[in-house]
């Protein structure tokens, strides 16, 4: 049986009313599956250790964490990247970071203890510099947990479907031999946080082993899913993980307010497909997910009950509860569809498609090129 | 932005009486590709690995020994900046000599220096390249006060601006160019439409109803 992993604390990461990292979207997934009838019956994790953290963090960062969390004034603290616009103070944030953390790091210890598939219904914040706060995510969840298990042996695939660049991420682990990264994000020409360029190729025994795939803002479906097999084979014919790290962001969804991909559901279902399929075929079925971006209040919901779905192999329902629509709609607002999945043609024909999937074929080769030069 | 802000310091130098075999393992030792040349702590020169080469090719019609004297390869009577010369002279400077670094220079004394690469850091520095952030790209009419009401709007907005660039596009009409401290551009962009502005990225979605 595959593990989910949640916690009510993880509800206690909020930045406040209006702010588009909210936890009610995953309050909203949790309670569309409980209308499907599915009940979740999640592993409690701890919250993770003040060690734990620093291990992927600087001492100084988590100090101001802690000091402005118990509502000590810190001069510098947009040195640190908080008290900004994306990642205002709130009293209590170091603990529900590290709640946040250890529940994915708890997701790490499930799979060196023998578990399979394992998805944490929350974290993700994969901007978290070892520095430095960034784009919503306080504590590096996934550095943490992927730490952990490199550190036991373990060589971690670490994917990111997130639209935008796992910086935080790539950087905690840039020079790290035993652990590749793969970001699929919108390119960041203009787009947070501005890196994941092709020619980031991690460093020192890490060299070609970090890569990046910058897409074109508008990219569909079909020209995503071909860039991701043809980086992902060519990948794992030169590094073999023995577990793979997911942060499935929902936020390359076609409907997300801050980018601009175009993926349908259907598209993220062939994706975690996918995803699902790579894992067992390479690393025996190991795989840890986390939640990630996804700020279509219509949408995101239903992406992370759709992963949770497929990872017990359940199927995908055709109509959303009528119940569960009224509901959010009311509390939220936002407008609901009837059925689980986007209807065939939900958005207007992308002018320049065929222009957007050559460039982004060519981005595709020139990573490769280079990339595989560090291979043997 | 000064040469002091961007300078490597302290610097790495050379005798003139040392040789070009030495001045070679050094650069290779140290990785670096410019040596201020200095005697009896006077700046009488720069070796570059350049320098090297070309002084000991064997497509030299007279190439240099391994054991020859730096001083008879470097530049000699070098160009310097001083600490507190804006950075964009410093480049000037470079770009109309065609050369590769400046050793600084301060009342006599050599205190660092800066070559192409550090420029390209001030470069990413000037335009906020190297901190997580959104890019927008703004159309402005060319006259007094448009660059103050793009400002104007995002102030208390709580939006961290690292940098703004602007460049004229034509006779009548100016590029900003800014890069801000936030996840949150793309929401930016369209309130900016909505008010009236010209934005040019992130670009509108004509794909969505």
């Amino acid at each position: 049986m595959p593990s989910v992993i949640y916690h009510p604390a993880y509800r206690n990461y909020d930045f406040g009313k209006h702010h588009p990292f909210s936890p009610v979207r995953v309050e909203m997934a949790l309670d569309l599956l409980d209308a499907l009838g599915y009940t979740v019956n999640p592993v409690q994790p701890e919250p993770a250790t003040r060690a734990d953290i620093l291990s992927v963090h600087e001492e100084n960062f988590v100090n101001c964490v802690e000091a402005l969390s118990s509502e000590v004034d810190v001069p510098d603290s947009a040195r640190y990247g908080l008290g900004t616009r994306d990642n205002p103070v709130f009293p209590g944030m170091d603990e529900a970071a590290r709640w946040i953390a250890g529940g994915t790091l708890h997701g790490a210890r499930l799979i060196e203890q023998g578990e399979r598939r394992v998805l944490q219904l929350g974290g993700g914040l994969h901007h978290a510099r070892r520095d430095v706060a960034s784009g919503f995510c306080i504590y590096n969840d996934l550095a943490v947990a992927i730490r952990y298990l490199s550190q036991r042996g373990f060589w971690v695939a670490y994917l990111d479907v997130d639209v935008h660049h796992g910086d935080g991420v790539q950087q905690i682990l840039y020079e790290d031999m035993h652990v590749m990264t793969v970001s699929l994000h919108e390119s960041g020409r203009y787009l947070f946080p501005g890196t994941g360029d092709i020619h980031e190729l991690g460093s020192g025994p890490g060299r070609g082993l970090k890569l990046n795939i910058p897409l074109e803002p508008f990219t569909e479906g079909e020209s995503y899913l071909e860039t991701f097999e043809k980086v992902m084979s060519a990948a794992l014919g030169q590094f073999r993980p023995g577990v793979f790290v997911v942060q499935a962001g929902a936020d390359a969804h076609f409907d997300d307010p801050l980018a601009d991909l175009m993926l349908t559901t259907h598209d993220y279902e062939t994706l975690f497909n996918r995803i699902l399929h790579l894992a067992d075929t390479f690393a025996a079925g190991r795989v840890l997910f986390t939640l990630g971006g996804g700020y279509s209040l219509c949408a995101a919901p239903r992406i992370w009950a759709m992963l949770y779905l497929m990872i017990h192999d359940l199927p995908v329902p055709e109509r959303l509860p009528a119940a569960w629509c009224d509901r959010w709609s009311r509390i939220t607002g936002a407008w609901m569809p009837e059925e689980f999945h986007d209807p065939d043609l939900c958005y207007r024909p992308v002018t320049n498609r065929e222009e957007i999937i050559l460039r982004n074929r060519h981005v595709v080769r020139r990573l490769l090129d280079s990339a595989s030069h560090y291979w043997v | 932005m000064l040469v002091q802000d961007i300078m490597t310091s302290p610097v790495q130098f050379i005798a003139p009486n040392v040789t070009l075999q030495d001045a070679y393992q050094m650069m290779q030792e140290k990785g670096i590709r410019h040596l201020p040349v200095l005697d009896n702590g006077r700046l009488v020169g720069v070796i570059t690995d350049r320098d090297l080469r070309l002084a000991t090719s064997a497509l030299s019609p007279a190439p240099f020994s391994p054991g020859a004297n730096v001083s008879a390869v470097m530049s000699r009577t070098p160009l310097t900046a001083a600490p507190s010369d804006p950075v964009e002279d410093a480049a000037r400077t470079m770009r109309e000599r065609k050369i590769g670094c400046l050793p600084v220079d301060d009342n006599g004394r050599l205190v660092g220096i800066i070559t192409g690469l550090d420029l390209l850091d001030a470069l990413m520095r000037m335009t906020g390249a190297d901190k997580p952030s959104g890019r927008l790209e703004v159309r402005l009419a060319d006259r007094p006060g448009e660059l103050a009401r793009l400002a104007g709007f995002m102030s208390g907005l709580d939006l961290n601006i690292h940098s703004i660039l602007t460049y004229p596009e034509d006779s009548e009409k100016t590029r900003a160019v800014l890069r801000i401290g936030s996840i949150e551009v793309r929401l930016l962009a369209e309130d900016l439409r909505r008010a009236g502005f010209d934005v040019l990225w992130p670009p509108a979605r004509p794909c969505l109803p």
